[in-house]
């Protein structure tokens, strides 16, 4: 990681056509208290839960030091999912997303999350969820669109186990403050 | 072509309409949008934040912002006026105790410069309850006359446990805004 994370911008993170190496902040940066604590992907016409992970309440917190080791610092902020390889072929999907913060008013939150398989931009998402209240839980529940894929790309991310990843980078009023990873495998 | 016809067709291009959904705590906002969403009700909790939900609804996206009603959360809702088309006002009309209050909190809302072109619906909700207030005498309490002749706004009854009245109410707001923003082919 190196000098003047700080000053990385949301444009910045829109302009990568391939995965960081590494990641583009501390944990640190993380001053809001930003917390995940649930998240869901549901069949967009049904609203059936296809996925779900939940923090568990009683987990600890996630440490805050900067010179951990690397490999577990990775292990830390990466998922990895396993789906079935029907999801690359839904069209819409519905995810609902719930997280907390911290007891500061957070300004203008934003989150841009770039998908890539084997290194090649497949998606980008972009969504601000703006102001968010000292201490709030809030939910957010969109409708995707999904690029449609080949078929041989459906096959070939299917082939290569976590070779489909994706950045999630966080930003409060327009500074870095979280940046995860997520890796993806597909089976039937 | 002037500029409100080139921002009327980034905007029809997109078909997205912000809804801001308000009142006070216990009016049942949260269980309005789930319900219209087709989802499980039977288990609310308070709303300590916002739910933000997008919705397909007759060839428009909703964005439906719920923002949590509590006394404490009022002096935030401010934050989230900006780009708001239309506002829902939810009413627990069978909680006439707290009606005075939940005026005085709507006027409040209607003088906002931010929120002076939004189109207002006024959900009467609760109305299966025994001992609710009908749209009508809500009205009156409302002392709405204020404002009838700066803003498209209408009263209706509904219940989020039956569903009664919601579509009703939805499909106003929705049309009325639409016949505002965008351009019909």
């Amino acid at each position: 990681m190196g000098s003047g994370w700080e000053d990385i911008t949301p444009d910045d993170v829109l302009a990568l056509d391939g995965p960081t190496k590494g990641f583009l902040c501390p944990l640190s940066a993380n001053t809001y208290g930003i917390d995940f604590v649930d998240f869901e992907i549901k069949d967009a016409d049904s609203a059936r839960s296809l996925f779900r992970v939940q923090k568990d309440p009683d987990a600890a917190p996630v440490p805050m030091l900067d010179n951990i080791d690397p490999a577990i610092e990775e292990s830390i902020r990466t998922i990895k999912y396993c789906f079935p390889v029907e999801f690359l072929r839904y069209k819409t999907v519905r995810t609902s997303l719930v997280f907390q913060v911290g007891p500061n008013e957070v300004p203008n939150f934003r989150m841009i999350e770039r998908h890539y398989h084997k290194d090649e931009l497949i998606r980008s998402y972009d969504f601000t969820f703006g102001f968010c209240i000292p201490n709030s839980v809030n939910s957010w529940e969109a409708i995707y669109p999904v690029p449609e894929l080949k078929e041989d790309q459906v096959q070939d991310m299917a082939a290569h186990p976590y070779e489909t990843t994706s950045d999630s980078f966080y930003f409060v009023d327009n500074k870095l403050v979280m940046h995860n990873k997520a890796a993806y495998m597909y089976q039937d | 072509m002037g500029l409100l016809t080139i921002i009327k067709k980034v905007k029809a291009k997109e078909r997205e309409i912000r809804l801001l959904m308000v009142g006070l705590d216990n009016a049942g906002k949260t269980t309005i949008v789930k319900r219209m969403n087709g989802e499980d009700i039977s288990s609310i909790s308070p709303t300590l934040g916002f739910n933000i939900k997008s919705m397909s609804f007759k060839g428009f996206t909703l964005n439906v912002w719920d923002v949590g009603g509590q006394k404490t959360l009022r002096s935030y809702w401010r934050n989230y006026y900006e780009r708001t088309d239309g506002m829902i006002w939810v009413i627990d009309s069978a909680d006439i105790r707290r009606l005075e209050d939940c005026r005085d909190e709507l006027h409040k809302l209607l003088v906002e410069e931010k929120l002076a072109g939004a189109s207002l619906l006024i959900l009467a909700n609760k109305q299966d309850i025994s001992g609710a207030l009908s749209p009508s005498e809500i009205e009156k309490v409302l002392q709405m006359e204020k404002f009838s002749s700066s803003r498209h706004w209408r009263i209706l009854g509904c219940s989020a446990v039956t569903g009664d009245g919601l579509l009703d109410g939805f499909d106003w707001v929705v049309s009325d805004i639409a016949s505002r923003i965008y351009l019909f082919d």
